[in-house]
C-alpha cells in the first residue's frame, strides 16, 4: 500500500498546468484533492509517471450569471453547501453534496476531481445529469464544451483525454420555482451509494410541469429515466403517482448485482427511492 | 456480601480509596497528543525494510519465482524464499497424547488433531491467498514494495477447497500431504443424561446457525522490527503483539537462539482485540532475517496484509437441538459445531480453539441437566482462524439465543421469561459438564433488562400494523467465562498451556512506586487500573505508582493479554505482591510508632496508627529506611520493597454474565436497520474502574454491532478474497452506533482477590444475538445467520411486501 515512483509537478497556473499535461500525455495526470487519486495509488491501481499537482490553482469560485452557475474544478464539495444560491436555485445539487462521504473528504475532494474521477455512484455526477451540466474543458490547444451525458461514458471513463483538464462545470439554471429531492441509500453514511435518485421538477398549477430523473446504482454511470419524466409531466403534486414511476423504473433497468447486493435489490430500491424522491420533491413544492 | 463490604475487605483495614472511583485514564494524554510511540515510530541505525511476495492463488504449486525483472530496478534487493528459510514453521498442535492427563467428566473421545505446520515462507505449496512466498529486502519500504511487485510467480492450479461443504466432501484431497482428510480435529463433549431427555421432552426444537468470517481489524497492524547487537549477544524483538513472552519463547524454540539473550518488546499498541494474541510466521521470519543479515530488519503490515494475512474469526455452523418441557424448561441440549478455520493451525490456540471453545460455552447461563456436543475443525484454502474479541463466544451465544427465541416462539411462551425460567439461580452451580460456575446475577440482570425495554417492547407490538417500519426488541442473555487458570488449559490440550499472570511491585527510595506486570496493554487501560490497585494496598495515590509492560526484560514471565483476564488476575497479582510491601512497610512503621503491625493502616502516604491518625510516619521515609537507611529497620528484616506475585487463575475461571438489549426499527421496502436503542446490563463482579469498564463495554458493542449488521470478509469459489480494502470490509462508523446504555450489577466473585471477574471482551459477545433477535421480533420471520445487511434484511420482510401489496391490490 505505497505508491510506486512518480515525479511531481506543481501547476503555477491553469496554462503551466495544461503544458504540463500536453507534455507528459498519457503519463502525467492531474492531481486535485487526492481522495480518489491517492488512494488508487496507494494501491498500485494507478501508477502515473507524473503527478501535476493542480490543487492550488485559483478555479475555486461557484458563479452566477442570468443563466447558469459556473463551478470551478477546484471547488470542494464542501462550498456548495456554503452558498445559499445553491440551495435555492438546485436544491437536488445541494442535498446531493451532503452525502458525499465525511467532513474530510467534503473539505479536500474537488467538482473536477469528483467528475473526472466518474465514480459510478457519485453524487455530483448525478446532479451533473440530472441538471443538465455542461463540462468545460481545456488542452493546450484550446477549450471544448461536453454535454454530461456525453462526458460520463462508463465506471470510472469519461471523455477526457490525455492532455486535457477539466476547468468547470457549468449548471443551466432551472426556471424560478423549479424544485427538487434528492434521496440515496448506502449500507452506512458516508459510503459510496448502492443507489441514487435526483429529481427536479418545475410547476405549473399545482401540477408537474417538466420533470427531471437521474439514477445512479443501474448502469456503471449515472443515467437519465426519460420516459418516466414524460410520465410525470401533467400529474398533480399531490397525487404524481410516483409508486407506478418508481415501478416503472425498476423495470427498466438491468443492474448488475455484486457480492454486496443483489441485483434484484438494486432494482427494488431504485423504484422505492424513486418513488420517495418524487414525493419529496412534489411535497416541497406544493408547500411553496 | 455487598460490593461495598467485599471492596471494604481489600487491602485488610484500609479502605480502598482508588479501586472503584472513575479515574481518568492516565495513557489518554499521550495516545491524544501525539505522544505515544507505536512500532512504525521505531528506528534502527542500517535498518533493512521488508516487504512480501504473497501468494495470489488459494491453492496451488509454485513452479517458478522470477527475479529477473529486479536487475533494473536499480537498487540492492535481497530476496528470500521458502528454500532459504525451510523447516522454519509456526508449529500448533493440540490434543496431545490422551492418556498423559487425566480428563474432567464431560470430555469424552479425546484424540490427536491433525497438525499442519505454517511455513515462514511457502514451501513449494501456497494453501491461502496472502500467505508469504518470498521476503524482499531493502533500503526502504517502498523500494521494498516495488521489488516485491516484480518478482513474478508462477503456479500449478490445486483443487482448492473454499467452504465447509468441500472441507468434508472425500472426493476432493486434502489441502496437506499425509492428511486423510481436511478436518483438523473431530471431537466430542457430554454430560448428563441425554437419553432421559429425549424421552420427556414435550417438544423438540432443531434449528442451524451461522456466523460469518470476519477480520479483526484493530487500529494498528501488525508490525515486527528485530536488532542483533552482537556486542552482548542479544537479539531484541519489536513487535506489535498482546504476548511478548510467548513470542520470546516461540523465537527461542524455533531459532535454536537463547531466551536470556532475547528480548522482545512491545511499543505502544493501537489496539490487538486478540488478533496480535498470536505467534505469526512474520515474527519469526523478521527475527531470522535480522540473525542472518546482521542488519536491523523492520517489517510493518498494511492495510491489505491484514485484511487478507492476518487471522480471521467466527465462521461457525451450530445446528442445535433442544428438549424442552411443556412448561418451557430445557431438559437436554445438542450440539453439532463446525468451524472453517482456514489455512494453518494458529499459535498458541490452535485449529481447535473456537470449536472447542464454542462446544464450552453453549449451556451458557441456563440451567440445563443434559448437554452433548460435537465438534469440528475445518481445513480450508482461506486465511487461518485465530482469536478475536469473543472467541467463539459471540458465535455460541448467537446460537444459543436465537434458539430460546425460537423456543419461545415454537411453545408460545414471552422470550425473557422463557429465560427467567431457565437461568441458574443457585451458586456455585455445576454444569452438565462438571463447569463451575461462581456467583452471578443472571435473573437480576433479565429483570432490569425487561423494564428496561418495556416501552420498547410495546412499540413493537403497535408497528406490527406498518407496512413500511417495523420495530423490534432483541435480548441476549449469556455468561463469559474469563480468569481461565492453568487446569482449563491443561484441559484443553493446547500449547498455551498455563494461566498465570505474574506482577511485581517495587517500591523506590522516594516512595514512587514501579508496578512490572506481564500483561500487554493495548487498550484496556492497565496502567490506570494497577495504579489503583497497587495504590490502594500501598496506602499512595495512583499518580505514585509507573506500570510498565510490553516488555520482557523488565517483566515478569507471563502469558499476556487476552480471555478478560487483565483486570482479574493481572489486577489481583498487583494486588496481593503489593500487599506483601505493605506488610513490611506496617512492620518498619509499627518498629519506630513502638505498636503493632496489626494497629498500621497505610493511606494518604502515610502508615498511621488505627484510632489515631496523628500518629503516622511518611511512607516515602519508610521506603527511605527499607532501601538505604536500613539500621533504622527492625532488626533482623531483609532490606529492600520489592515483590512479586504469580497468580493462577481458579480452575473452572470466573462466569461474568450480561443481558443486551436491542432496539430496532427496519424500513421494510430498503431494508434499512436504524439502532434505536442498545441497552447493557452487566455483572463484572467488583468494578475497579467504571469509566473503564463503560468504555470496554462500549467498544466491544460497536464491534458486536459490526458483526451483527456490516462486517463480512468474503471469499468467492475460487478462495479469491474479495473483500480486501475498508471500501468493501465495512466497519461500523460513528452514525450506524446507537447511544450505547451501561448498566451494572456488581456481584463479587470469591474466585479471585479483587472480587473481578472479566470484562474486556463481553461487550462484543451478545450483540449478534440480541440484533437478530430483534429483527426476528421486528419481521416476525426467523433469523439464522449474520451479517444482516439491507440487502439482507430486505430479503427476510419478503413477506410483509408481499402481504401489503395484496392488502393494496385485494
Ligand atoms: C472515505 C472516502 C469516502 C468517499 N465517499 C464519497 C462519496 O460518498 N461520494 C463521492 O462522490 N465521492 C466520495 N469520495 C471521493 C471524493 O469525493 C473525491 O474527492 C472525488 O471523487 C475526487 O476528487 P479529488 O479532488 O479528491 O480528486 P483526485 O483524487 O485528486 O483525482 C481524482 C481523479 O480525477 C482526476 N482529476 C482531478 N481533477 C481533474 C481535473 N480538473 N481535470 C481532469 N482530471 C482531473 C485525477 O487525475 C484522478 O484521476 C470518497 C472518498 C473517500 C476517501
Amino acid at each position: 500500500m505505497r505508491p510506486s515512483s512518480f515525479r511531481y509537478h506543481k501547476a503555477e497556473s491553469v496554462d503551466h498546468a495544461l503544458e504540463l499535461l500536453a507534455r507528459f500525455g498519457e503519463d502525467g495526470r492531474p492531481l486535485a484533492g487526492g481522495q480518489s487519486l491517492v488512494p488508487m495509488m496507494n494501491l498500485r491501481l494507478a501508477a502515473p509517471e507524473h503527478l501535476v499537482d493542480i490543487g492550488g490553482l485559483p478555479l475555486t469560485d461557484i458563479a452566477f450569471t442570468d443563466t447558469a452557475m459556473r463551478v470551478g474544478a477546484l471547488v470542494r464539495h464542501r462550498q456548495y453547501l456554503a452558498e445559499p444560491r445553491v440551495a435555492h436555485h438546485f436544491p437536488a445539487l445541494h442535498e446531493a453534496v451532503t452525502w458525499i462521504g465525511h467532513p474530510t473528504i467534503r473539505e479536500n475532494g474537488t467538482t473536477g476531481g469528483s467528475l473526472s474521477h466518474a465514480d459510478p455512484t457519485a453524487e455530483l455526477a448525478l446532479a451533473a445529469m440530472l441538471y443538465d451540466a455542461v463540462m468545460i474543458v481545456r488542452n493546450t490547444a484550446g477549450e471544448r464544451r461536453i454535454a454530461a451525458a456525453d462526458f460520463f461514458e462508463d465506471a470510472y471513463v469519461t471523455a477526457l483525454q490525455p492532455g486535457e483538464m477539466l476547468v468547470a462545470a457549468e449548471f443551466p439554471l432551472p426556471p424560478v420555482g423549479a424544485a427538487g429531492a434528492f434521496v440515496e441509500f448506502a449500507e452506512r453514511r458516508g459510503d459510496f451509494a448502492i443507489a441514487a435518485i435526483g429529481v427536479s421538477i418545475t410547476v405549473a398549477d399545482g401540477r408537474i410541469a417538466t420533470a427531471a430523473i437521474a439514477c445512479s446504482g443501474a448502469e456503471p454511470r449515472p443515467i437519465r429515466a426519460p420516459e418516466i419524466e414524460m410520465m410525470l409531466s401533467g400529474r398533480p403534486l399531490t397525487d404524481p403517482q410516483s409508486r407506478a414511476a418508481g415501478r416503472r423504473l425498476a423495470a427498466a433497468i438491468d443492474p448488475v448485482g455484486t457480492f454486496l447486493t443483489t441485483a434484484d435489490y438494486r432494482k427494488a430500491l431504485i423504484g422505492e427511492l424513486t418513488a420517495r424522491a418524487i414525493d419529496t420533491a412534489c411535497a416541497r413544492a406544493a408547500s411553496r | 456480601m455487598t460490593s461495598a463490604d467485599r471492596r471494604h475487605q481489600i487491602g485488610g483495614a484500609d479502605r480502598p480509596r482508588h479501586i472503584g472511583a472513575r479515574v481518568r485514564r492516565v495513557e489518554d494524554r499521550r495516545l491524544l497528543s501525539g505522544a505515544a510511540r507505536y512500532l512504525d515510530d521505531i528506528r534502527q541505525p542500517g535498518m533493512l525494510h521488508l516487504g512480501f511476495v504473497r501468494a495470489q492463488a488459494a491453492h496451488a504449486r509454485i513452479t517458478d519465482i522470477d527475479t529477473s525483472a529486479l536487475a533494473d530496478l536499480g537498487a540492492e534487493i535481497r530476496v528470500f524464499t521458502g528454500q532459504d528459510t525451510s523447516g522454519l514453521t509456526i508449529k500448533a498442535p493440540a490434543g496431545h497424547d490422551p492418556k498423559s492427563a487425566a480428563l474432567p467428566d464431560g470430555h469424552q473421545g479425546y484424540w490427536r488433531m491433525q497438525d499442519s505446520e505454517q511455513p515462514l515462507l511457502a514451501d513449494g505449496v501456497v494453501r491461502f491467498v496472502g500467505e508469504p512466498i518470498a521476503a524482499v529486502l531493502a533500503e526502504d519500504a517502498y523500494v521494498a514494495e516495488d521489488a516485491a511487485e516484480r518478482i513474478a510467480v508462477a503456479y500449478e492450479a490445486l483443487p482448492v477447497v473454499a467452504t465447509m461443504a468441500q472441507a468434508q466432501d472425500p472426493s476432493i484431497p486434502p489441502i496437506f500431504a499425509g492428511w486423510t482428510s481436511n478436518v483438523y480435529i473431530e471431537r466430542q463433549m457430554a454430560g448428563g443424561d441425554l437419553a432421559a431427555a429425549r424421552a420427556a421432552a414435550a417438544h423438540v426444537i432443531r434449528r442451524t446457525y451461522y456466523n460469518q468470517r470476519q477480520a479483526g481489524v484493530p487500529m494498528e497492524g501488525r508490525g515486527v522490527v528485530a536488532a542483533y547487537d552482537p556486542a552482548d549477544r542479544v537479539l531484541t524483538v519489536w513487535s506489535s503483539t498482546q504476548i511478548p513472552h510467548l513470542v520470546r519463547t516461540y523465537l527461542a524454540e524455533e531459532l535454536g537462539f537463547p531466551e536470556s539473550r532475547l528480548r522482545v518488546v512491545a511499543p505502544e499498541v493501537g489496539g490487538g482485540f486478540g488478533v496480535k494474541g498470536q505467534v505469526f510466521v512474520e515474527e519469526v521470519l523478521v527475527a531470522w532475517l535480522a540473525l542472518k543479515t546482521g542488519r536491523p530488519v523492520k517489517w510493518v503490515e498494511d492495510r491489505r496484509e491484514h485484511l487478507v494475512a492476518s487471522i480471521h474469526a467466527r465462521d461457525h455452523l451450530h445446528t442445535l437441538t433442544a428438549y424442552v418441557a411443556a412448561d418451557g424448561r430445557l431438559l437436554g441440549l445438542e450440539a453439532d459445531i463446525t468451524v472453517d478455520v482456514g489455512a494453518y493451525s494458529t499459535f498458541p490456540f490452535t485449529a481447535g480453539g473456537d470449536p472447542g471453545m464454542a462446544a464450552k460455552v453453549l449451556p451458557g447461563p441456563y440451567d440445563i441437566p443434559a448437554y452433548a456436543a460435537t465438534f469440528r475443525a475445518l481445513a480450508t484454502n482461506k486465511c487461518p482462524l485465530g482469536t478475536y474479541r469473543g472467541v467463539a463466544r459471540p458465535s455460541a451465544v448467537f446460537s444459543q439465543e436465537r434458539l430460546m427465541d425460537d423456543i419461545a416462539a415454537e411453545i408460545g411462551m414471552d422470550p425473557i421469561e422463557l429465560r427467567l425460567r431457565n437461568v441458574v439461580r443457585t451458586f456455585p452451580y455445576k454444569n452438565a459438564l462438571g463447569f463451575s460456575y461462581d456467583e452471578g446475577s443472571y435473573a437480576q440482570a433479565l429483570e432490569r433488562v425487561r423494564d428496561l425495554v418495556a416501552e420498547d417492547r410495546a412499540a413493537a407490538r403497535a408497528s406490527r400494523a406498518s407496512a413500511t417500519t417495523r420495530i423490534g426488541v432483541g435480548v441476549a442473555c449469556f455468561i463469559e467465562q474469563s480468569s481461565h487458570g492453568t487446569p482449563d488449559f491443561t484441559r484443553r490440550r493446547v500449547p498455551i498451556e498455563t494461566g498465570y499472570i505474574a506482577a511485581r511491585v517495587t517500591m523506590e527510595p522516594d516512595g514512587e512506586v514501579t508496578v512490572d506486570i506481564g500483561l500487554q496493554n493495548h487498550g484496556q487501560g492497565h496502567e490506570t487500573v494497577m495504579a489503583q490497585v497497587a495504590a490502594d494496598a500501598l496506602g499512595v495515590a495512583p499518580e505514585n505508582v509507573h506500570v510498565r509492560q510490553g516488555d520482557t526484560l523488565t517483566t515478569p514471565y507471563s502469558v499476556g493479554t487476552w480471555g478478560s483476564r487483565g483486570g482479574p488476575l493481572g489486577g489481583g497479582a498487583v494486588h496481593e505482591a503489593a500487599l506483601k510491601i505493605a506488610a513490611k512497610l506496617k512492620a518498619i512503621a509499627a518498629h519506630l510508632l513502638q505498636t503493632d503491625a496489626s494497629r498500621i493502616a497505610l493511606h494518604g502516604g502515610r502508615a498511621v496508627v488505627i484510632g489515631n491518625e496523628g500518629s503516622y510516619v511518611e511512607i516515602r521515609r519508610l521506603a527511605r529506611i527499607a532501601l538505604r537507611n536500613v539500621d533504622q529497620m527492625p532488626a533482623g528484616m531483609e532490606p529492600g520493597l520489592e515483590a512479586q506475585c504469580s497468580l493462577d487463575g481458579p480452575a473452572d475461571g470466573t462466569y461474568s454474565n450480561a443481558v443486551h438489549a436491542a432496539v430496532v426499527e427496519i424500513d421494510i421496502a430498503t431494508g434499512k436497520l436504524r439502532l434505536r436503542r442498545f441497552v447493557v446490563v452487566e455483572d463484572c463482579g467488583t468494578i475497579l474502574n467504571p469509566l473503564i469498564v463503560d468504555g470496554q463495554v462500549r467498544g466491544g458493542v460497536v464491534q458486536g454491532i459490526g458483526s451483527a449488521l456490516l462486517e463480512h470478509f468474503i471469499y468467492d469459489e475460487d478462495g479469491q478474497p474479495l473483500t480486501t480494502s475498508f471500501a468493501d470490509y465495512l466497519m461500523p462508523l460513528a452514525p450506524e452506533i446507537p447511544n450505547i446504555e451501561v448498566h451494572h450489577i456488581e456481584t463479587p466473585t470469591p474466585r479471585t482477590p479483587l472480587g473481578a471477574k472479566g470484562l474486556g471482551e463481553g461487550g462484543a459477545i451478545g450483540p449478534p444475538a440480541a440484533i437478530a433477535n430483534a429483527v426476528a421480533d421486528a419481521l416476525g420471520v426467523p433469523v439464522s445467520a449474520t451479517p444482516l445487511n439491507a440487502n439482507t434484511l430486505w430479503t427476510l420482510a419478503a413477506d410483509i411486501r408481499a402481504a401489503a401489496e395484496t392488502d393494496r391490490d385485494g
